[in-house]
């Protein structure tokens, strides 16, 4: 497990616009240089912010990122 | 000599949009209701005319990035400005139309920073982060439309490694207090954020609330207990969603050994809101 870079990722994903958009087109090419296991790259891909959150990701970063992050 | 002149701990979403979208109606009335009695608040901080006010809040992710982040840390320079972030998420559009740069009250923020090295507490120095909902939505309502004073912005650090401990956070009041004692500024000081929300920091658990908790908390300021305050645990904390009260601690410190009035206190549910005022003067 890869915390440290889930939430680097999620940071990322929340105050880098272009990497955002990036990530919306196409997730797996925009983690495709990112240190994660196979588990958390599926949950980023298939945007599953509960898997994330169980995996470690913060809870203030997954409700944040525009257009991704949900209450 | 200086003083304290006023001094408050309030929630920080001020923000009825928020409510009304997240939690309802009575989400919306509930914060309406909090907003009314913290411009009644700033009316009183306002007569007390401090030099200086001393703002203790949480980043919420938002302003130190994973390069460092700091336990506790110190605003210092001449000014501060509003975080300004491109689609931001609901709490932040609080800040909307709000002034993009605030006057920060350097000698108070650098005597912080300096004597606090020099009693051992390690406190970080920030010539540059922006304030977020956390501090503004706060001074904003304190305010309306009156010029707001110099800022001290202190942050604490509430939700990932390295959160200072509930005693270490009254301790850095004690100093702030200490600070102001011996210096020569009317100094007003609020700290934001709570009351229980987002319990155990779980995405599945958002929408709950402790208020066993938070009615225990609040009746240990009314009382003055501040041992049995100082004595809460991370572990507390985090399970019940009180991780803010961090920023409450410092306060605690500050005006130790008052009491807390009650101004303001509801539980919503999704988070139990509250205002609280101590008698300094």
């Amino acid at each position: 497990m890869s915390r440290y870079e889930t939430n680097v990722l999620l940071y990322r994903l929340k105050k880098d616009a272009a990497f955002r958009d990036r990530f919306r087109a196409d997730p797996r090419q925009a983690l495709a240089g990112a240190d994660l296991s196979d588990e958390e790259r599926e949950a980023f891909v298939r945007w599953d912010a509960r898997k994330l959150n169980d995996l470690g990701g913060l809870l203030h970063l997954l409700i944040s990122i525009p257009g991704l992050g949900s209450h | 000599m200086g003083r304290i002149v006023y001094a408050a701990a309030m929630s920080h979403v001020l923000y009825p949009d928020y409510y009304g979208q997240n939690v309802g109606p009575h989400g919306r009335r509930m914060v309406e209701e909090l907003i009314a009695v913290v411009r009644e608040m700033g009316r009183s901080l306002t007569a007390a005319a401090p030099d200086a006010l001393v703002v203790i809040a949480d980043d919420h992710l938002n302003v130190f990035s994973f390069d460092a982040i700091p336990a506790l840390c110190v605003r210092v320079g001449r000014s501060v400005n509003r975080m300004i972030q491109d689609d931001a998420i609901e709490f932040d559009r609080a800040l909307d139309g709000l002034p993009e740069r605030y006057p920060v009250h350097e000698d108070l923020a650098t005597s912080i920073l300096e004597r606090g090295v020099q009693a051992g507490f390690d406190f970080a120095a920030s010539w540059s982060a922006p304030l977020d909902h956390a501090f503004l939505s706060p001074v904003s309502t304190l305010y309306g439309d009156r010029p707001v004073p110099p800022l001290v912005p202190f942050w604490v650090n509430c939700f990932v490694t390295p959160q200072p401990t509930a005693k270490r956070c009254f301790e850095a009041g004690r100093h702030i207090a200490r600070v102001v004692a011996d210096g020569p500024w009317t100094v007003a000081v609020i700290a934001t954020g709570g009351l229980s929300h987002f319990p155990e920091l779980s995405l599945a658990r958002i929408g709950q609330s402790d208020p066993v908790f938070d009615r225990r908390i609040v009746k240990l300021m009314e009382t003055g207990d501040h041992d049995a305050m100082t004595a809460l645990t991370a572990k507390e904390l985090h399970e019940s969603g009180s991780h803010e009260l961090l920023n409450w601690l410092v306060l605690l410190g500050a005006v130790s050994p008052a009491r807390a009035r009650v101004r303001f206190y509801g539980e919503m549910g999704r988070v139990d809101l509250a205002a609280l005022e101590w008698d300094v003067a």
